[in-house]
Order: C-alpha cells, then structure tokens, then sequence
C-alpha cells in the first residue's frame, strides 16, 4: 500500500489554522515583550541590587532554567485554581510563556550589562547624568544592543515552544493542528503544512527582529 | 541582524522546507501493510497499546503496560506463535505510529468510526463501553442541549471528543487535552465544568473524589472497540477476524473481560 497525501482536508480548516496562528503570534510576541520586562529588572536585580534581591533572581532563574516547560505550565494551570487563582488556558499559557522567557533573557541581558565598562558608569555620573538616566543611556541600551541577536534566537525558541500550550486546550497553533489531526487523521499532510506555516512565522519574527534592529539600534552606528 | 542576513536565512529556510517536504514524502511513502507472513517470518507482533485508559490498557507497578488490551495482544501473539512487544502510544498519536510502521496493529480501546476507517482498517469489535458526560451533581444538564455556556473537556482525538462535538449547541466552551488524565485533573482543579469519559474513568472519578459528588448526566454514545491495522492487507484483517471470532466463542475473551471489568463480555456488535 502506498500513503497517499490528501490535502484539501487540511487546507479546508484554514480558518481555523489562521486562528491558530494567530493566537501563537500573541502570545508570543506578548510573552516577549513582557519578558523583556521581566529580564531587564531581573538583570537589574542581579547585577546590582542588594544581596537578597541577587540571591531572587538566582533562584528564580535557575529553577525555571533547570525544569521542563510543560511542568511549569502544568503547575500555573492545574496547581494556581487550589490557591483560589483561576485562570483561563490562554491567561495560563502567556504567563507560563513569560515567566519562563524571563529566565532565559534574565541570563542574556545580564551577560550584556557586565560588558559595560565600570569606567562608562563613573564616567556617566560624572558628567552629571542622575543614576536613572545612566541606567538607560550607558547600561541597558548598549547592554541590549550587544546581546540582541542572542535575545532574537530566545525568542524564536519561545514562539517554537509555546507548541506546548495545547497541552492545556489553549488552541494555539499545535493545538488547531492536533484538532484537525484528529478529525481527519491526515497526520502528515497537516503536520507539513503545520511545519511550513511555523517556518513562515519564525521568519515574520526574524523580519520584524531585523526591522526593529534598524529603527531602534542601527542609527547608532551612523551617528 | 541585518536585511541581508534575514534574506539569507529565508533562503535557506526556504531550501530546507522543499527537502524537508520530499524527504517526509519518501519517508511517508512506503508504509507497507504489515502481512501475516511479515509478522511470522520476523517472529515479532508490535502491539501499539494505550497505558492512560484502565482498566483497558495501563501500567502495572513494573511500569509495564497491561490490561484488558495487553490480554488481548498476548492472546493473539499466542495464536500467531510469535514473541510480542508492546509499545505504548496516546489518543493522538497511535494512527501515526501505524502508519509509519513503528507498531503492526492497533489494539489501543480504538472506537470504530467511518472517519477512523478512511485511514485505518478495523476488525470486528473486542470490547466496548458507554461514553457519559460526568459533572458535579449540583451543575443542572440534562441533555446535550443544557451544555450552552459549560466548559466540557475532553480528551484530543478520543471518540468523547467527536461525540461532544457533534451534539453540543453552539455557545459550549469545548476544551481539548491531551489526555484522559490531564482532562481529569482539569475537571478536579475546577478548570472545566463538565467531562466526557467512559464509564470506567467515570466510576474512577467518583471513587477518587466522593466529597465533589460527580454524576453521569448523559450517555453521549456506546463504544465498540476494533483492532486497528493499516489499509489494504485483506489477509491480515481476515487473520484478526477471525482470531476474535475464535477468543469469542471459547471463552478466552470472556475471562478476560471477567478478570478486567469484573462482569462476562455480554454481546458485541459485529460487521
């Protein structure tokens, strides 16, 4: 017996799909820009804030860098309703997903803020600069602009890993395809177009990293 | 990133989806039907079974799969006079793990319905059990139609999902998970109303959790269950049939379902 590829099942469901797709792009273009939040007071914390503030960030980053993504969401989706904190799939799934980025970019931007020189720091405040504006102008801005294009990759990888929050009956991108898998049982033809339609949004992301890179960051180098 | 390297990166993305979709159709093309003789000349039956559906199929303190389902498999690995190996599969991913050749026949609690048949072949039933919408005893569904406004969760792909889907209005929030047991664990954190289960699962629920006063409000639908093997091999399809037929009337499946479900097999509808 040879497996014949039947599309036109799949591709019937594209309004779903779209849903599906769309829902993942949210999320994850929420979780990262709340994540990018979290990292850059999570650096924040760990590179200069007091002793116990660093001893946080330490354990918040290690525990979420050293266990699975499906545990964590698990436990904010099962284990938060036993605490009287009910959240929907969706709720759940964009706190998982920014909580866990959060770790990761917390390492990266702290990588980037211990490139800064301690002399441009002085330097800042002796040319009058109040702390607040040093941290802006001398730290995070160039520590963010050293590590951007390890911040892209990470938040590619999100965008990948949220495939887990249908794990949760949140219909995100996966969660669609593994619906329509199960209606149609065309396993291959909706997981290539699936695979496709991911690549296609990796590169949406990695369009709008490069765009952002230009407005936000490459006039730098001009001036 | 500059434009030029995101170009590049599109290019080469581009050329790894075009290998990757012809690699997936030369992988995807031969899965060839798993014949009697193939079986008995490699002088091994893969089994795909279910561990998350018990008393059908589930894991004993070993960690090895048993159940209704693996008596069934034993039984027949007998009769063929082959070893068997057992491998364990979900809901969701059993049909590809037949159609990539990874398991010979399905013996995972697999409803039979027509939509399943476009994609696999059944043999006549092997067992079955009713299907029930369960939900706390203070929730008020009587029917398909009070579900408007309830969070129903079923588990991805099982027969209570298309079940649930086919008879609920317009308005039900329909929750899909992986499994039955994360279903259940979301129904036991409040995070749906209602669930639909078999009625094993069901009776498990209740005996778990006596305080929350679950109750079965509806039959959603009478499952019978089918050895799953891939299209076209009519040869193989006839060895199970018969097979089935033969553990029917000796007796052999009964003891079985007595030993499992604690009650004799009763009748099972047959094609």
């Amino acid at each position: 017996m040879n497996y014949v590829f039947q599309f036109q099942e799949v591709f019937a469901a594209w309004p779903e799909l779209l849903r599906g797709a769309w829902l993942t792009i949210s999320l994850s273009a929420g979780a990262m820009a709340l994540g990018l939040v979290v990292a850059v007071f999570g650096a924040l914390g760990k590179t200069m804030g007091p002793k116990p503030v660093r001893w946080l960030v330490d354990v918040y980053v290690e525990v979420i860098r050293n266990t699975p993504f499906l545990i964590q969401i698990f436990i904010i989706f099962f284990g938060l309703p036993r605490l009287g904190i009910q959240l929907s799939a969706n709720q759940a799934a964009l706190i998982a997903m920014v909580v866990n980025v959060g770790a990761y970019a917390t390492e990266i931007v702290r990588a980037g803020i211990e490139t800064i020189h301690k002399g441009q720091i002085e330097a800042g405040l002796a040319l009058g600069l109040r702390p607040l504006q040093v941290f802006r102008h001398v730290v995070v801005f160039p520590a963010l602009r050293t590590v951007y294009p390890a911040l892209c990759s990470q938040f590619i990888l999100l965008m990948l890993t949220s495939s887990v929050v249908s794990a949760i009956s949140a219909e995100d991108l996966t969660g669609v395809a593994n619906n329509i898998q199960s209606q149609t049982f065309r396993s291959f033809e909706i997981y290539l177009v699936v695979t496709a339609l991911y690549l296609g949004l990796s590169l949406a992301f990695s369009a709008a990293f490069a765009g952002i890179w230009r407005v936000v960051f490459a006039r730098q180098d001009r001036r | 990133m500059s434009l030029k390297t995101f170009v590049n990166r599109a290019r080469r993305s581009l050329l790894a989806l075009g290998l990757g979709a012809v690699i997936a159709g030369a992988l995807a093309g031969p899965a060839a039907a798993a014949g009697i003789d193939d079986i008995v000349s490699k002088k091994k039956l893969q089994v795909g079974v279910l561990v998350d559906v018990p008393p059908f199929g589930m894991t004993n303190a070993n960690n090895e799969p048993e159940g209704y389902d693996v008596d069934v498999a034993r039984l027949m690995a007998k009769y063929l006079g082959v070893e068997l190996e057992l491998v364990p599969v979900t809901g969701p991913n059993r049909i590809p793990f037949l159609l990539t050749n990874k398991v010979d026949v399905l013996i995972a609690t697999f409803g039979i319905t027509p939509e399943r048949a476009k994609q696999v072949q059944f043999a006549i039933p092997y067992s079955s059990f009713d299907v029930v919408l369960l939900a706390p005893k203070a929730k008020a569904i009587g029917a398909a139609k009070d579900l408007k406004g309830v969070k129903v969760g079923v588990a991805r792909a099982s027969t209570q999902d298309t079940a649930v889907t086919a008879m609920a209005p317009q308005g039900t929030q329909i929750m899909r998970f992986d499994d039955d047991a994360t279903t259940m664990q979301a129904l036991l954190s409040g995070q749906i109303d209602a669930i639909g289960v078999t009625t094993l699962i069901a009776r498990q629920i209740q005996e778990m959790n006596p305080a929350a006063e679950y109750e079965a409000k509806f039959v959603l639908r009478r499952q019978p269950n089918g050895i799953a093997m891939r299209r076209g091999d009519a040869d193989l399809l006839q060895w199970v049939n018969t097979f089935i037929y033969f553990i029917k009337n000796n007796g052999e499946l009964d003891a079985i379902h007595q030993k499992w479900l604690g009650k004799p097999l009763g009748e099972l509808p047959v094609f």
